[in-house]
């Protein structure tokens, strides 16, 4: 066998003559192109292109205009693609006049698509992995982006990892030794930037974990964190990003309906949803009836601040004329929200808005039941438009320590490297307290205290896919958005990308966070059991 | 476009294989909604639709990647892969950078096709491609990430160039032990390889040396219509117009295709005569339109004393290298395994 049979691909086999092809089996060498074609309908796809050519033939002036107005899904899906494309070239396509009255709001582009574009997009084939495909997937990638160029970061890096792997073994005594080694080599390192600045947190992680286990990880959702939240969104565009994806596809998602809900798993301050109020206010035909539930933990002084955001909400959608009631479920875990709280109507569309939260729910203690099968369980009973999710792109929630702790520092340190972009003060000082607080419960806690377990995103395809929700593409309208939402508000460097119907916010080629869509699959049995 | 140019599809599904049809179709088409008439180009599209890999620091079939800031200032990256020696259980950051073994290493430094304008170093066709060059030369490869037209037109895809050139031959973990140091091969596709040109050239007027240029189906034009262009036109997925279009994009404004860029043997190029230029492989696909403009470089260099391998493909068309599916395909892996290892 030469270095080149077995074709660097994904999923499976190429046709061969010894081997029928499976109905489900896709070929092998467009897969490692980045294509899914099934091996059995290669003549068809092959067929269709020829005609789009044909039809592309016939309308060159205007091709380019209306591949810029048309909305893309799920370009490794050639089949639906080259669908979509004819849909469009022919017959020839009369877009809607009004659009040219809404060109400067970014929103409303995406709103008023033509309802074709919806179709299309809604209509594309849905990939049923095989099992290969899985197991492919799941196959840890561990990417990396280096500038580091000090001869003293690399040892640094060296000792680090050493000490790493020998908290994995318990050789406590040769971890701490290692620690005060490298806090001594950190004075002599620039600790301002770069690889001396990601040090530094890892290290003084290594250090809690080895000398104060004891000491009680600062876990999530406290005033303080708010606060962390609030720079850590301003400093870099990672939760803006989270915020301006999900809304799109909940407002395409609420197109038509006039009753709409959203549940916010974790409300913060609310920062994601007075924009969503503006664009429903200037949705064609007027807004809807917005309620907003939104989940947070108890005040620990007594005072209601879900509630007072749940105000200031209701004030700006008053100044825009969008009729708004607002719902504060107070819960310590989400675990502990049951569905009835949330007061659902079976005549509203319900959007479920999950920003960086299920994967607090990924850890289980002895005997409980599954934490994220239940909630994702009531999610589906409620039978959302939509659920968006957004997650970290990283594989924090292995059980071996030394693995963790490799992908963590990749992570971060990319993460780092991206603030550094940052000017704003004290924004991004807060930000990596933020930021360090995250390391601190992936590399610190253990059991139930450790929530930071952010898992990619191929493995959330495989949870939701089997939990019974199917994707929703979110568009090419939507990857255009969020780049020049990059271009205006962000340092170069950070890049958007496309991965079957899901969007990646990184920096430098690394995807650091992840935003998808998702609806419940219909099942004909229980389609009318709603609420429990 | 003139009534006589009829797309003659069924010409090109003759000869390649099914699965090759349909990838170099769907750019084909996809790339014919990018280009505007107006010059400009639908950068956003084109990200989206393009289908990219992460590096994996994992090693995967014996190489594992990762990505590289060369410039900060110009945001220029590249992708590095490396063959796994099998030793490291866990890639870590030392490993990456760890010093080549071996008497003679060599180092590959990949420019990805594209017209000037499309792909980067992580799109998956090319990262599939720079993975098997690994495999095949027992090489490192360095793939550059450089700026594109028509938002960077001339000289940014040669200025990245260089600046690669220059970053590989001073890494002290890309030396080979035998004489401590680089050993440096480039190789380019499409636009990769009128890079490569153009990089050897400042690289041979600077003093650093590179071993040898591969360029696959380079692209090399001229004002002139060639015999190739017009018997080919359209026929073999790829349009005079398209070429043109892409030209326009890349050369500077009021510059014609005799532009010592596009035409370095035409009336504008530079004579190579006496120069220390580093031997060549130049591989011409049979049914690639611009075919006349890759001889006429092969001409140009023999002309100027300079040692020239012409490997000249009968009936392939671009992109044949891009799947493992075809005759053509291993016939040129060998051509340049044999080329990066016999060293004079």
């Amino acid at each position: 066998m030469g270095p080149y049979d077995s074709a660097v691909s994904t999923g499976s086999t190429t046709s061969s003559p010894s081997s029928a092809a499976k109905p489900s089996e896709i070929d092998g060498l467009l897969a490692g192109a980045g294509y899914k074609v099934r091996s059995t309908e290669l003549h068809q796809v092959a067929q269709r292109l020829e005609r789009l050519e044909t039809v592309m033939v016939n309308a060159p002036s205007e091709i380019s205009q209306l591949a810029s107005d048309v909305l893309h899904c799920n370009p490794s899906d050639i089949a639906s693609w080259v669908d979509s494309m004819l849909v469009e070239f022919n017959p020839p396509v009369s877009i809607p006049s009004d659009l040219s009255d809404f060109s400067d709001l970014t929103y409303i582009d995406s709103v008023v698509s033509p309802a074709i574009n919806q179709t299309v997009c809604n209509n594309s084939w849905v990939e049923h992995h095989t099992p290969q495909q899985q197991q492919q997937e799941l196959t840890h990638q561990l990417t990396v982006v280096t500038a580091m160029e000090e001869d003293s970061g690399i040892r640094l890096v060296h000792m680090m990892m050493t000490c790493a792997e020998s908290v994995q073994r318990g050789d406590l005594p040769l971890a701490g030794s290692l620690i005060e080694e490298m806090q001594a080599l950190l004075t002599r390192v620039n600790t301002g930037c770069g690889i001396g600045k990601v040090a530094r947190y890892f290290i003084d992680a290594l250090s809690r974990r080895v000398f104060t286990p004891q000491a009680l990880c600062p876990t999530g959702w406290s005033n303080e964190n708010e606060i962390l939240y609030h720079h850590f969104y301003e400093a870099c565009p990672y939760l803006k990003f989270a915020h301006f994806t999900a809304n799109q596809a909940i407002l395409e998602a609420f197109d038509g309906h006039d009753c709409v809900h959203v549940v916010d798993f974790n409300l913060m301050h609310g920062l994601q949803w007075p924009a969503l109020i503006q664009a429903l206010a200037l949705r064609p035909g007027g807004p809807p009836l917005l309620r907003l539930t939104g989940i947070g933990p108890p005040s620990p002084d007594g005072r209601d601040s879900l509630r007072e955001i749940g105000l200031r909400l209701a004030e700006l959608a008053r100044s825009v004329n969008v009729r708004f009631a607002f719902r504060g479920v107070a819960a310590s875990r989400l675990e502990d929200v049951k569905p009835w709280m949330l007061q659902v109507s079976p005549k509203e569309a319900v959007a479920i808005n999950s920003i960086m939260q299920l994967h607090r729910l990924l850890g289980s203690g002895p005997t409980r039941v599954s934490a994220i099968e239940t909630v994702l369980g009531w999610i589906r009973s409620l039978n959302p438009k939509i659920v968006t999710v957004v997650e970290q792109e990283a594989n924090h929630n292995q059980s071996e320590f030394l693995d963790r702790f490799t992908e963590a520092l990749y992570y971060y340190s990319t993460m780092f490297d991206s603030l550094e972009a940052c000017s704003l003060q004290p924004e991004k000082a807060v930000a990596e307290i933020y930021i360090q607080r995250e390391i601190c419960n992936v590399l610190c806690c253990e059991g139930s205290a450790r929530v930071e377990r952010h898992e990619p995103l191929a493995k959330w395809r495989n949870r939701l896919g089997a939990a019974g929700f199917r994707p929703l593409n979110l568009g090419s309208n939507a990857f255009k958005q969020a780049s020049m939402l990059l271009t205006l508000f962000s340092a170069e460097g950070y890049c958007v990308e496309e991965h079957e119907g899901c969007l990646t916010l990184g920096w430098h080629s690394r995807p650091l966070i992840a935003a998808s869509a998702w609806q419940p699959i219909q099942d004909p049995v229980i389609n009318h059991n709603n609420l429990l | 476009m003139a009534g006589s140019n009829e797309v003659n599809l069924s010409e090109s599904k003759r000869v390649v294989p099914l699965n090759t049809w349909i990838l170099i179709s769907n750019f084909k088409l996809a790339y014919n909604l990018l280009r505007r008439p107006d010059g400009t180009f639908n950068r956003h599209l084109a990200e989206f639709l393009d289908r990219k890999v992460p590096a994996n620091a994992n090693p995967v079939e014996g190489v594992f990647s990762f990505d590289v800031i060369i410039d900060r200032s110009t945001s220029l990256l590249s992708r590095i892969y490396r063959p796994a020696t099998g030793e490291e259980a866990l890639p870590s950051i030392m490993e990456l950078e760890k010093p080549v073994t071996g008497d003679i290493v060599p180092v590959i430094l990949f420019f990805h096709g594209g017209s000037f304008a499309h792909s980067s170093a992580n799109s998956a066709i090319y990262d599939t491609l720079c993975r098997r060059l690994v495999g095949i030369c027992k090489a490192v490869v360095v793939s550059v990430n450089y700026r594109r037209a028509p938002e960077n037109p001339y000289p940014c895809a040669y200025d990245d160039g260089w600046a690669a050139l220059k970053w590989v031959n001073s890494r002290p973990w890309l030396k080979s032990e035998e004489d401590s140091k680089v050993h440096i091969y480039m190789v380019g596709d499409s636009s990769g390889g009128n890079i490569v040109h153009n990089v050897a050239v400042k690289a041979v007027e600077s003093g650093i040396e590179v071993l040898g240029n591969i360029l696959l189906n380079p692209m090399f034009g001229g004002q002139e219509r060639t015999e190739s262009e017009k018997r080919l036109d359209g026929k073999y997925f790829v349009t005079i117009q398209d070429r043109d279009w892409y030209w326009r994009a890349f050369l500077p404004e009021g510059e014609d295709r005799d532009h010592a860029a596009c035409n370095p043997f035409g009336p504008n190029g530079k004579s190579l005569v006496g120069m220390k230029f580093p031997k060549s492989l130049v591989v011409v696909a049979g049914l690639d339109l611009v075919q006349d403009w890759q001889l006429a470089y092969v001409e140009g260099l023999k002309k100027a004393g300079q040692e020239v391998k012409h490997l000249y493909l009968d009936k392939a068309t671009i992109g044949f290298y891009l799947l493992p599916n075809n005759d053509h395909f291993y016939t040129v892996m060998d051509e340049i395994s044999n080329f990066v290892s016999s060293n004079c």
